[in-house]
């Protein structure tokens, strides 16, 4: 299996557009209250016939794509055709115009023509191959709080096994009313602002964006000249028992399947985003599986907001990480997190970063994680 | 084989719930009688032109005593249709606990629990719940039939949910193989659910996709796709495992092939050039050539476009073999079931191999006259011997896979 490098990054999160002011406020420890992606121009990502009629989360996975592929000196063209693949991950898709295509079901009986093809769960799917021309293999993929790990892990192994010779992946979610005034009303959300991996957290602040990482051959990208970041391998994952809608009690099983991946780890970039359960699941299995290693860890979901494709997000700073030798630190966190664990907090730290790994939990029991390891 | 030494992979479990039964023995027998399921709308009211689908009955999906009440009152009906499609996969592959324990997972889906979520969503707006019930957003994702099969059966190896509108579970099928014969695991379970929505119901009436009659896949009248919903399940396994434990084994998995068409979001494209690119790269993978067909499961949808565009991909690929071909469309009887329908579409396909029986298309009264010269299959119950089938699937946004199935033995 040849190695897999990513050559470049787009990112969108409510710290800005492109990967530079993505990696600038992560170090900085800046934090956007609202959540929310700041506006841009629809056409400077959407070109197509089509594009008047894209939704928010597939124009974020979109400008996710064309980010990363300027970033890795890529033009479209040289992505495109029945060669270049595209992986993308959603927790919930097009949450927006659903709610508004039910409004109008309910009030009225009629159903708006032009916004159903929208809601597909692949719509994002669509308008980024139809913008892009990618023609090869394609895939959609949901894993509620690891969609974006899901998605990248589908995409390195369509690159690994040599289906395609370039591939784009990552993942998008949107920040929803709807689905904020609900969490809200459930007190699911913080009041005050996120505490990944503190044990006084009392909720995640809701978030939005996209992060998309072009893969490539590690032989391939080195013949052409480019820039890597670093290299990701795809782990299987696995499963654990867990309640169907929530997240796994017993950190045991989960430890088992994370440790022959943190054998060598120096940063876990964790998915801890201040919910309770999820941190205490987190936080336990990391201490069990790390078996008393120094390694650092780090959660950029208190400066991002949560949502479901955010692993997504983790990956690409993973990957920053190793390729610059710093780790963003953990807004939010006070001096004694969970279970003893080495979270990076106030201020940015510097050190060789050789080996990274998003562990992708998700609720339901599934774990997607991927390693980031700097280029061979 | 793709490459030599490769693993092969063979089917040795089969699960279905549909319109036309509870289990595969249902399925099958429906298919031989040739039993069209597209009846009255019951779920749910729509005031729009068309009033059937081809709805399960809700007796026939309960949940399995292994999943804890509290959380079944919770699971959505595509959930519940995919638990009980997996277990009796499962059991038909004789999949103890220890199997199943790290078997891998592959589900396709498109709108999962979109029903209750919706239904949830019309009383918090009409005010006859005060509060919008967690646990039905927390059921919305998709993946959440994944974790009901899962948690229900205790399948805790590599778990993966793919949504590409009706070709999502033939895309899982094609990610369940890539795993076996990646050497992850020797079994894999891959699914196919979904169900009857008013979301997808109305937007597919909407978009005039819908046949007020029953859908007449390649007739010269037809007017759109019925609706429909359910489950398949599929135990895909590495043939050296399968035989070393003597299990029955129904069918192979030759090749899968995916392609993309980047043309429209709803519309395929004109020449079918995805479809055309993923049918010869499933016979590339399978390592076959278009002469060994003997059987084709189109995607057959029932609209004039999609049967127009299938059967001119048929053409280029199939050439002058197809008029010795049979071609036939199984949403003719269990209408599209969206997500379920690649992997529901697969069971049917390796019935067809096993049995030598050729699945009809049902409801074809008078074939476009450009198509005089095909074999559409269209009475029920035709004995034939089937070596090597196809089965494709085409979603929305252009994203086509094919399957390349072949009987137990053939090589």
């Amino acid at each position: 299996m040849p190695a897999v490098a990513i050559t470049g990054l787009g990112v969108l999160s409510a710290l800005g557009h492109g990967v530079e002011a993505f990696w600038a406020n992560l170090l900085e420890g800046r934090r956007n209250a609202d959540g929310a992606v700041p506006p841009f121009e629809r056409r400077a990502f959407a070109r197509s016939p089509f594009g008047r009629r894209i939704d928010r989360t597939s124009l974020l996975a979109l400008a996710a794509c064309r980010l990363a592929l300027a970033d890795a000196g890529l033009a479209p063209e040289a992505a495109s055709g029945d060669r270049a693949g595209l992986c993308l991950g959603t927790a919930l898709g097009n949450l927006g115009e659903t709610a508004g295509f039910l409004d109008r079901l309910f009030a009225r009986g009629t159903a708006n023509p032009l916004v159903f093809p929208n809601l597909v769960l692949n719509a994002p799917l669509a308008y980024a191959t139809i913008e892009l021309g990618i023609t090869g293999p394609t895939a959609m993929v949901t894993e509620q709080e690891a969609s974006g790990e899901a998605a990248i892990a589908h995409g390195v192994d369509l690159v690994a096994a040599e289906r395609a010779a370039v591939c784009l992946a990552g993942g998008a979610d949107e920040l929803d009313r709807t689905l904020a005034a609900v969490l809200a009303e459930g007190r699911l959300l913080t009041r005050t602002v996120p505490r990944p991996l503190d044990p006084a957290a009392d909720g995640p602040a809701l978030g939005e964006g996209a992060a998309v990482a072009v893969l490539e051959p590690l032989a391939a990208a080195r013949a052409r000249g480019a820039r890597v970041y670093a290299c990701v391998r795809a782990h299987p994952g696995f499963a654990v028992p867990a309640p169907v809608h929530g997240w796994a009690g017993d950190a045991r099983p989960v430890a088992v399947g994370l440790r022959p991946l943190l054998r060598e780890v120096d940063v876990v970039f964790a998915g801890a985003s201040g919910s309770p359960p999820r941190d205490a699941l987190e936080a336990d299995a990391l201490a069990l599986a790390l078996e008393g290693r120094p390694a650092l860890v780090t959660a950029v979901r208190g400066a991002t907001g949560d949502f479901g494709a955010a692993g997504a997000l983790d990956v690409a700073a993973a990957a920053l990480a190793v390729a610059s030798g710093v780790v963003p630190p953990t807004l939010g966190t006070g001096p004694r997190p969970r279970a003893g664990l080495a979270v990076v907090r106030e201020a940015p730290r510097r050190t060789a970063v050789r080996c990274a790994v998003v562990p992708g939990l998700a609720r339901g029991g599934a774990c997607r994680p991927l390693v980031i390891e700097a280029a061979a | 084989m793709p490459t030599s030494g490769a693993r092969e992979v063979a089917i040795t479990g089969l699960g279905a719930v549909t319109a036309l039964g509870p289990d595969v023995r249902t399925l099958a027998a429906g298919l031989i009688e040739g039993r069209c399921a597209i009846g009255p709308l019951t779920l749910f009211s729509h005031a729009g032109r068309c009033r059937i689908a081809a709805e399960v009955p809700e007796a026939i999906a309960m949940p399995l005593a292994t999943i804890a009440p509290a959380t079944a009152r919770r699971l959505s009906r595509a959930d519940r249709f995919a638990v009980a499609a997996s277990a009796e996969a499962c059991r038909d592959a004789g999949l103890d606990e220890a199997l199943r324990r790290g078997a891998a997972l592959a589900v396709g889906a498109t709108t999962g629990g979109m029903r209750e979520t919706e239904e949830a969503y019309r009383r918090r707006r009409a005010g006859e719940d005060r509060r919008f019930r967690l646990g039905r957003m927390l059921g919305t994702a998709l993946s959440t039939s994944a974790a009901a099969v899962s948690q229900a059966l205790g399948i805790f190896g590599p778990r993966a949910t793919f949504s590409t509108a009706c070709s999502s579970s033939a895309l899982a099928i094609a990610a369940a193989v890539e795993t076996i014969r990646a050497g992850r695991t020797p079994l894999a379970l891959a699914v196919g659910t979904d169900q009857l929505c008013r979301l997808t119901y109305a937007g597919f009436d909407a978009l005039q996709a819908l046949d007020p009659e029953p859908c007449r896949p390649f007739d010269g009248r037809r007017r759109g796709l019925s609706l429909g919903e359910g489950a398949a399940a599929l135990v895909l396994e590495d043939a050296a495992h399968a035989r070393a434990r003597g299990a029955r084994v129904h069918a192979l998995v030759l090749g899968h092939g995916t392609a993309t068409d980047a043309h429209h979001p709803t519309a395929p494209h004109p020449a079918g050039a995805g479809a055309v690119a993923a049918l010869r790269a499933a016979l590339a993978d399978a390592g076959v050539s278009p002469e060994r067909i003997d059987y084709v499961n189109a995607h057959g949808s029932g609209t004039p476009q999609n049967d127009a565009v299938e059967v001119a991909v048929l053409r280029t690929v199939l050439g002058r073999r197809l008029p010795w071909v049979p071609v036939s469309s199984t949403k003719s009887q269990l209408g599209h079931t969206l997500g379920a329908a690649g992997a529901i579409e697969a069971v049917v396909t390796v019935r067809a191999l096993a049995d030598g029986i050729v699945p009809p298309t049902v409801n074809l009264r008078a074939p476009d006259p450009a198509w005089a010269d095909l074999d559409l299959a269209t009475t029920p119950g035709r004995r034939a011997a089937l070596e090597v089938a196809v089965t494709s699937s085409y979603g929305f946004g252009g994203h086509n896979v094919t399957l390349v199935l072949a009987r137990a033995g053939v090589r």
